[in-house]
This record gives C-alpha cells, sequence and structure tokens, in this order.
C-alpha cells in the first residue's frame, strides 16, 4: 500500500502526535499525512457547524440589543447596545405570559406522560403476553394508528370533541394528545415486555397477586429504562406540537401553551426584531437546556423509536 | 399440586369462570382501546362521512351532498397548487435532508471527543418547535435581516428570500433541511455504528479506499435504516405546516401553502370543515400509498443487498 503524498500541497504539520505503533501499520501510515481529504473534511464540517449555530448565536445576541442595532450589526454586540430591558418586557409582555405558558405547558407534558403511560403499559403487557389473535388485532389496531397524521384527523376529533362537549377544553386537549402518543408507547411497551421473563408473572402469581397488582407492582418497575424513553419522546412532542393546542384548545380559551403563546406574540409583530428576539430566546431555552441535560436519552430514544416502529 | 390445579380448571371451563378470567385482561387494556378508538379510529372514518357534507365546524346540522367536495379539491386552483408545492418540498426535502444526513454521518462516525460535538452541534434544532424555526428563519431572511446585512458587508444586494416566488419556495425547502437532516443523520450514524468493525477489517485487508468500503460495506448494511429515513422524511414533510406558518405565512401569493396549510385555513379560517375533510381523506390516502409505495420498493432493495 503506497501512501501518495502529493508533492504540490506545502506539507502541513501533522497535529496529532505520531500515531501508536501497535495499531495496523497501513492505517497508522495513512493517519499520519493529513491528505486534501482530511483537510476538506473539517473545512466542510466547519461550515456547516457555522451554518448550525450563527442562527443560534443571532438570536440570544439580538435579544439584547435595540431595533437598529439588531439591522444594522446582527453579528455584533458591545457594552453601548446591550440591554436587559428588551428580555425584561418580553417576559412582562401582556400579549403573551412566558412564565405561564411555562408552566401550562409543563402541566400539559407531564399530564399527558402520565395518561399516556397509564393507559399504554397495562395494554402493552396484556398484548405481549396474550397468544391468539385477539392479541396480534389488537396490536395491529394500535400500531396503525403510527401511519394516520394527526392533522388529518384534526377534523373529525374536533367534531368528536364538540359532541362530547370537550372542545376548547383542557381535557379534550389532554385527551387528543394522550391518544396520539398510544401507537409508539404500546409499541415500544410490548417490544419491552417480550423480554421480561414470565417467571417474574408467575412468582407474583404464586405470592397470592392479582393480575392487575402483579404487573403495577412487579413488571411495571422493571420498564424503567422503556418508559424513560417515551417520556423523553412524549415530552418533545407536546412541548413542541402547535396545531393540536391552537385548534383544540384555540384563542377563545384563553389557555397558551408556549408555541401558541408565541404565535399570538410574534405573527403579528414580526418585523419588531426588539419582540422577535427576546421572546423566540425565552421559548426556546428550556427545551435547550433540556436537550443539553438529556442529550444522551433524548438521541438513543428517537433512535429506538425510529428504528423498532 | 401447583401444575394441576390449573388443569383442573382448564378441562372445564363454566362461561362465568371464563369470564373471570378475562376481565383482567378487559380491565388493563379497555381504557387505552376506548380512547384510541375515540380519538383515531372513529375520527379516520367520521372524516370520509365528513368530507360528504358541508360541515361548517360549529353547529352539529349540516347536509349531504355527496363528492361535491372531491370534485372541487381536483378543481380549485389554490387546492392544486398546495398539493404541487407540497410534492416538491416532500421530494427535495427527502433527497436533501437524506443526502446531507448521511454525508455528514459518514464524515462524524467517529467517537472523537470532536465529532460529539459536531453531532450535538448539527441535530439541535431538531428538538426546537419547527413553529419557532419558522419565527427564527423569517427573522434573518427579511429584506433587512441578518442574511441580508451580512450580504451587504460583503457588497452583494440584498435578496429576496421571503418575497419573491421562487427565493421564497426554495427559503421553505432549505429551512426545512437546516432543521431536520440532523435527525436523519442519527439514525444514519446508529446504523453505521452497528456495521460490525471485521467487516471493516476484511475490506482493508482486500485493499479497498475509504469509498470502496462505505459503498460497498457500510450502504449495503445500513438499507433498513435507509428505508426509515426516507419513509420517515416524505411522511412527515407531506404535513408540513408549522414552519411555512410561521416562515411565509404561505406568501408571497400564496406560493408557498403547502395542503396542510390549506386544509386548516379551509377548515378553521373559513369555516369549511367538510371541504378541508375531503381534502384530508386525500392527503391520508396518498400518504398511506406512498409511504408503503416506498417500504416496498426499499425492500426489494433490503433483499437485493442480502442475497
Amino acid at each position: 500500500m503506497a501512501t501518495t503524498t502529493h508533492p504540490t500541497t506545502p506539507v502541513t504539520p501533522p497535529a496529532a502526535p505520531p500515531a501508536p505503533a501497535a495499531g495496523p501499520t497501513s492505517r497508522a501510515r495513512r493517519r499520519r499525512v493529513p491528505g486534501v481529504g482530511t483537510v476538506l473534511k473539517w473545512v466542510v464540517l466547519g461550515l456547516v457547524a457555522l451554518v448550525m449555530v450563527v442562527p443560534l448565536y443571532i438570536m440570544v445576541i439580538n435579544a439584547f440589543k435595540p431595533q437598529d442595532a439588531i439591522i444594522s450589526s446582527p453579528l455584533a454586540i458591545g457594552p453601548d447596545t446591550f440591554s436587559l430591558e428588551y428580555l425584561r418586557a418580553a417576559l412582562t409582555s401582556e400579549k403573551f405570559n412566558v412564565v405561564r405558558a411555562y408552566g401550562v405547558t409543563l402541566l400539559f407534558v407531564a399530564l399527558v406522560n402520565v395518561c399516556g403511560i397509564a393507559l399504554a403499559a397495562p395494554v402493552a403487557y396484556v398484548i405481549a403476553r396474550g397468544r391468539s389473535k385477539w392479541h396480534l388485532g389488537l396490536l395491529l389496531l394500535f400500531v396503525s394508528g403510527l401511519f394516520i397524521p394527526g392533522q388529518v384527523t384534526l377534523i373529525p376529533v374536533v367534531f368528536v370533541l364538540r359532541v362530547l362537549g370537550l372542545i376548547n377544553t383542557i381535557p379534550g386537549f389532554i385527551l387528543f394528545e394522550t391518544a396520539a402518543t398510544l401507537p409508539v408507547t404500546i409499541f415500544l411497551f410490548a417490544a419491552y415486555l417480550r423480554t421480561v421473563p414470565r417467571d417474574i408473572d408467575e412468582a407474583a402469581a404464586l405470592d397470592g397477586a392479582g393480575k392487575i397488582r402483579a404487573f403495577w407492582s412487579c413488571i411495571f418497575p422493571i420498564m424503567k429504562p422503556v418508559v424513560a424513553t417515551i417520556v423523553v419522546l412524549n415530552s418533545i412532542s407536546v412541548w413542541n406540537d402547535f396545531v393540536s393546542p391552537q385548534i383544540i384548545l384555540g384563542p377563545s380559551s384563553g389557555i397558551y401553551t408556549v408555541t401558541t403563546g408565541v404565535y399570538a406574540a410574534v405573527g403579528e409583530f414580526s418585523t419588531d426584531y426588539t419582540t422577535v428576539f427576546p421572546t423566540l430566546l425565552l421559548a426556546v431555552s428550556p427545551a435547550i437546556l433540556f436537550f443539553v441535560l438529556m442529550q444522551r436519552h433524548i438521541i438513543g430514544g428517537l433512535v429506538a423509536g425510529a428504528t423498532k416502529g | 399440586m401447583a401444575t394441576t390445579v390449573p388443569l383442573a380448571r382448564a378441562r372445564r371451563r363454566p362461561a362465568a369462570r371464563v369470564w373471570r378470567d378475562r376481565l383482567p385482561g378487559i380491565v388493563m387494556g379497555g381504557p387505552a382501546v376506548l380512547v384510541f378508538l375515540a380519538m383515531f379510529i372513529v375520527p379516520m372514518f367520521l372524516a370520509f362521512v365528513l368530507s360528504l357534507t358541508d360541515w361548517n365546524g360549529y353547529s352539529l346540522n349540516f347536509t349531504f351532498i355527496g363528492f361535491d367536495n372531491y370534485t372541487e379539491a381536483f378543481r380549485n386552483p389554490r387546492t392544486v397548487d398546495a398539493a404541487i408545492f407540497t410534492a416538491v418540498v416532500a421530494f427535495c426535502g427527502t433527497v436533501l435532508c437524506n443526502a446531507v444526513g448521511l454525508f455528514i454521518a459518514a464524515l462524524i462516525a467517529g467517537n472523537s471527543r470532536a465529532n460529539t460535538l459536531l453531532r450535538t452541534i448539527f441535530f439541535y434544532p431538531y428538538i426546537i418547535s419547527s413553529l419557532i424555526i419558522g419565527f427564527l428563519w423569517s427573522a434573518m431572511l427579511s429584506p433587512e435581516g441578518a442574511v441580508n446585512g451580512l450580504l451587504g458587508h460583503l457588497g452583494v444586494a440584498p435578496l429576496p428570500f421571503l418575497t419573491e416566488v421562487t427565493f421564497a419556495k426554495a427559503s421553505v425547502i432549505l429551512t426545512i433541511v437546516w432543521a431536520h437532516f440532523g435527525f436523519n443523520m442519527i439514525l444514519f450514524l446508529a446504523g453505521i455504528k452497528s456495521v460490525p468493525t471485521e467487516f471493516y477489517e476484511a475490506a482493508t485487508v482486500d485493499g479497498a479506499s475509504k469509498w470502496q468500503q462505505f459503498r460497498n460495506v457500510t450502504l449495503p448494511l445500513i438499507a433498513p435504516v435507509f428505508t426509515v429515513n426516507l419513509v420517515l422524511t416524505l411522511v412527515g414533510l407531506l404535513k408540513v405546516y408549522d414552519v411555512v406558518l410561521a416562515l411565509t405565512d404561505g406568501g408571497p401569493a400564496g406560493s408557498t401553502q403547502t395542503i396542510v396549510y390549506q386544509i386548516l385555513r379551509d377548515s378553521f379560517g373559513q369555516s369549511e370543515l367538510g371541504f378541508g375533510a375531503a381534502q384530508s381523506v386525500i392527503l391520508l390516502i396518498v400518504t398511506a400509498v406512498l409511504g408503503l409505495a416506498v417500504t416496498f420498493a426499499r425492500r426489494g432493495a433490503e433483499k437485493k443487498v442480502a442475497d
């Protein structure tokens, strides 16, 4: 294996110390010479990374600047233009009570998680333990939901909720969001429960526990990892959902989540950047914080949800 | 003892006892089935029923008007334009998200610290609401926004990113790619990392170049991940809405309205829920057909690889 060095390129000094001799020689030799390919690779990655980060940077710094400074120098910030006034204005805006929206959205996230898991876990257990065609049919019923886009059923859901008298109410919204989480939740739960040995069920039965009690006290605690995955997936989707709260809760209910609140606050003033950037910053911060803290779980959960589903 | 009792019970099973054995299962499964039926299955059939009516969304009185809403959907130029733009977004978005996602994943598949950091940077927009991403890019791409400000420093005249038809369409697609390719990248990374290292060692011994290894070892082995990525992106983009609402609000002159934008505006803006329902049913059928078609086409490709 000849490692061809390009005579025309000036020799770039190797950034890393010589590779350990233990590795296979061909690989070690290749790594020692950072070829055009390697340089190109890092240039491309650097440029893409810049494109990804600059919008976030622009959003953060421009949340602290007056309108004319945002327009004249969007990338710069100095002590002369820095001000907390706009962020404070956004925090206390009458159009969009951010703190309240955080609370409302968090409450919805918690309720949907609790309801979704409480409904999905037992039915997934029944499906995972059952052997008849009924159980398979039940699984297929729920899995079919994976292929029905929520926006498509939204119109008839409004009809159903109107008949039930739950339109523009929190229970109606929670009911719809909970149902929307069921397909993925049941699918992942059932797949996980198939790996839980039946011995545990039998041990619980010998101790005299009924089927339902045996499930909640012996099986459910074992499901912690998959429950964590589902909580992560559901939390992101409920936190970011815009269409369902906008349509089901509606502006007439006076209940705003973070997304519908941002829409109400920014929608009309999209050229007043002193409103836009602080509002967006406030809306995004919790999601970014959650991402930084839970990155491993989020990525693992998404991969599990997508590849098993 | 323990084994003989259930056997004896199973031999003669009075109806009451059968039901008593089934009761726990029904109690455990019932609520979920009820909620799912009420919020998913019944609405899906109702969507079809409502699409044959002139329901306005408020009253519970409406009349059946046959298939008028469907003929209207195919005749209405706004719906047809929205359908075409949605198809363009779905096609270009799926191709670009997967191309960029796969390319970047191949570059940062190693386990170094720099790669972990890059993975985070490329992925983070995915956990931000598309509505907020739309507003952010809308602020940056506007005539006096940050992008035009930077172009001005470079001596380039301002570009009509959101105010000219072709530019606006491209802006919508590129914003979607910016926000979404990280998700495709994550799935590709998971696929690439699941390839056993022996395969690469064998290929290296055979003298395969990096590109040959990628082409002949990695790509065939991640074929299932490829299918998942294609289907999820395609199905997701067919119902794209939030980002368009925030970025262009369907403008200029309605040129960036997508089909879901159209459905929601007709249904809740114009109170023509019957017409909206008809368009939803068409979208549901198109989504299902395309999703299944891609899955089966790819299954053929996956099989060919396996042979």
